[in-house]
């Protein structure tokens, strides 16, 4: 390949990334979840703390729920993810390397109903980081 | 503009009898001293007819002949029944309902609608009492109807029940005068700010035409003002002389406004005058009536200024955060916007009977409706129902923590919402007396008052003191940031002024055009208050401006929505900073009260700006 061939190839590939739906991440392949395990049917809104490998960004798993993050340090985000939570994904990591799914960790700081009461206890919930 | 002031008196009419006696210290006191008067009567009724359901429209309404009498029932809730009779050209008909005087717990309305079916004629709330009467000379042959509903249609229960008499009416004498009173010799006493209330009777009745006296002692010097206001007759024209002790006429007025009559004259002698209340034409139908006898001596709030004109009977009134005023029109169902120059605009409709406006924390225009709920109007003048949980919310104030307070005269309490319109909790406000909660306000600590008639309660860590005891019926009130009150009494044509104690500051703080409802401070065009005073006054279609000199400090600001964004509001939530004390109770106040700033309040903060679209 060369050089000039090597210019145009990589502006294509920035172009391709660009225009994508998905900036920061150039396919499922590259995406975890976020997963949550909740002892309750009502929550509302929840804040987490996740630490671990590289992080490029995240996104809320489905448009029915808003995420708002903060980076903590270079392998701490903290977040808040508001909506109608329930079992299963409700964020999404866009990482450089998948392979190191059990390398993060996942807290759960705080939930709220959705009549915006505040939890009393967090027993029951869990944060899980799987592909 | 006569339907819309009758309208108004249904409302008013929650200012129950309101005007009828405020001397007598409170609403219910008024309700017991007409239900003592003597109740007029139909002519003998021919026979009992029982309403048969489902009769609910024009097209279904039962049937009943000039001279019945028929019993019904409003029940289930919002029931409307409609009745039929066949009448002819020049026949003086008068159709009257007994139920709470004979125990039932309907406060009726009657409706009377032409034979077309939708042209209203006449409409009436109470007459005596709680129950209705509405007397109509018909000017074409056909079929009328009359609709029998609960005030504000916010009542139906199986103990709802009412007779209705279809037939003329014989006129004995109803409201607090004493008839025979048709000469200065028998004249009915009254004292200055008072109100009395009578009817002026058929010519069949009296073929030399009805004349109603009333007395009263004034001193010289004063200036006395005397109203009389038929409006609940589409057939009334009534007029008013004044005369001397001697007899001597002294003035004389006929239609001031409208059909209504008003005069003023200055007192030269003290000592006893007489006031005569007549028909216009001295032959035509009967109607019922209220005399106002005030003192109208100026305030230093005069003189007022009129800002805006020909509305269609302006009741609740707000002022937007560019200064322009918001106006809930009753009859015309709109809200009119007016600029500090005096354009008015229509900002909204599709509300039906809008009563009282608040702004939200979301800057949306919340508006009471006589059809029961809230609604909140979009900055773009979108309507749609908000709240709808209410049975007839009256009035309406949104709390510095952007809380939505609501007056329901449905079950007489008052009821918190969120911010967004989640309904919190209620409290009762039957055992306040009086007959509210009415108008309602939010003071310099936050805590909501009411009226309550002739009161004014607050309401603190969920108990309510009494603030403010007067003698005349308190509308909807303001505070400044200092905690002075602003109180309009439209029975005295006046605004009074209290302090924060309850202690009046001046009365009268200033003198309406005719009976101010509805007091709000005014803004600049940044949204910062200003010491200036507006006011709606609704029989005259009129928003006015007291002298801004007399007013002493600028209004409390109320709700100010909070200048952050949700991206905000979240970074202070996850550990960021940026926002202030008052910022976190604020967010605290507007979602779950927990004394911090926590991810239920994020929820809900979230919603508010959803709201408002920001």
């Amino acid at each position: 390949m060369t050089r000039a061939i090597w210019i145009l190839a990589m502006a294509a590939l920035f172009v391709s990334v660009a225009c994508s739906d998905q900036p920061t991440n150039a396919g499922s392949e590259r995406t975890l979840t976020l997963r949550l395990t909740t002892p309750h049917p009502d929550d509302g809104a929840l804040t987490f703390q996740l630490s671990g490998p590289v992080i490029d960004s995240v996104s809320a798993a489905n448009g029915s729920l808003q995420l708002f993050t903060r980076r903590v340090d270079g392998a701490t985000i903290v977040g808040a993810v508001v909506g109608p939570l329930a079992d299963g994904a409700i964020v999404t990591l866009h990482v450089p390397d998948v392979g190191a799914a059990a390398g993060y960790t996942a807290t759960v700081l705080e939930v709220a109903d959705r009549a915006d009461a505040v939890r009393a206890s967090l027993a029951g919930y869990a944060l899980n980081v799987i592909r | 503009m006569r339907i819309s002031i009758l309208v108004l008196l249904a409302l008013i009419g929650a200012a129950p009898a309101v005007a009828q006696s405020p001397t007598a210290g409170s609403w219910q006191a008024a309700m017991q001293r007409l239900r003592r008067a003597p109740l007029l009567g139909p002519a003998r009724a021919r026979s009992i007819i029982v309403e048969s359901e489902p009769n609910d429209t024009i097209a279904t309404a039962d049937s009943v002949g000039f001279g019945d009498r028929a019993v019904g029932v409003i029940d289930p809730l919002r029931d409307v029944d409609n009745w039929f009779v066949d009448l002819t050209a020049g026949q003086l008909f008068s159709v009257d309902v007994d139920a709470a005087v004979d125990g039932s717990l309907l406060d009726a309305t009657l409706v009377l609608v032409a034979p077309d079916g939708r042209t209203v004629l006449a409409f009436n709330d109470d007459f005596d009492g709680f129950d209705s009467r509405i007397s109509f000379r018909v000017f074409a042959s056909g079929r009328y109807y009359v609709k029998v509903s609960s005030f504000g249609r916010s009542q139906g229960s199986p103990q709802s029940t009412y007779a209705i008499n279809f037939g003329a009416v014989t006129c004995s004498g109803a409201g607090t005068e004493r008839e025979p009173n048709d000469a200065p010799g028998t004249a009915t006493p009254i004292a200055i700010g008072d109100s009395g209330t009578g009817e002026i009777c058929p010519v069949v009745e009296r073929p030399t035409g009805d004349v109603d006296y009333w007395g009263f002692t004034a001193q010289a010097g004063i200036m006395v003002d005397l109203q009389v206001d038929a409006s609940a007759s589409l057939v009334a024209d009534p007029t008013v002389r004044l005369f001397a002790g001697d007899g001597t006429l002294l003035v004389f007025n006929d239609n001031f406004l409208g059909a209504g009559s008003r005069l003023q004259f200055s007192i030269p002698v003290t000592g006893t005058y007489y006031v005569a209340v007549a028909d216009a034409a001295g032959f035509a139908d009967p109607f019922p009536y209220t005399l106002h006898v005030r003192d109208i001596a100026p305030g230093p709030g005069d003189p007022i200024t009129v800002r805006a004109r020909d509305l269609s009977v302006p009741l609740g009134l707000a002022v937007g955060n560019t200064g322009d005023l918001f106006v809930a029109e009753l009859t015309g169902s709109r809200i009119v916007r007016i600029t500090p120059d005096g354009a008015k605009t229509t900002f909204a409709t599709g509300i039906p009977n809008p009563l009282s406006l608040a702004f939200d924390a979301s800057g949306q225009l919340l508006v009471t409706s006589v059809d029961g709920a809230v609604y909140r109007v979009t900055p773009q003048g979108q309507a749609a129902r908000f709240i709808t949980d209410a049975i007839f919310p009256i009035w309406v104030a949104v709390g510095p923590d952007g809380r939505i307070w609501v007056t329901d005269l449905g079950d007489r309490s008052l009821r918190r919402y969120s911010a967004t319109g989640q309904f919190e909790t209620r409290f009762d406000g039957i055992i306040l007396g009086g007959f509210g909660p009415g108008p309602l306000a939010i003071g310099p600590s936050g805590d909501p008052y009411v009226s309550v008639g002739s009161e004014i309660w607050r309401l603190r860590n969920g108990q309510f003191e009494r603030v403010v005891r007067d003698q005349l019926v308190i509308w909807a009130f303001a505070f400044d940031v200092a905690g002075n009150i602003y109180v309009p009494a439209p029975t005295g044509g006046s605004i009074k002024l209290f302090d924060s104690t309850g202690a009046v500051l001046a009365d009268p703080f200033a003198l309406g055009p005719d009976a101010p409802q509805a007091v709000a401070f005014g803004r600049d065009r940044t949204g910062a208050m200003l010491p200036r005073l507006f006011a709606t006054d609704p029989q005259i279609g009129q928003v006015f401006e007291v002298n801004p000199a007399a007013v002493l400090h600028p209004g409390l600001p109320g709700y100010v929505t909070p200048p952050f964004s949700a991206r905000a509001a979240a970074d202070g939530l996850l550990g960021a900073g940026g926002l202030t004390d008052a910022d976190l109770q604020y967010l605290d106040a507007v979602g779950n009260h927990n004394g911090r700033y926590d991810v239920g309040d994020l929820r809900a903060y979230l919603r508010v700006l959803q709201g408002s679209n920001r």
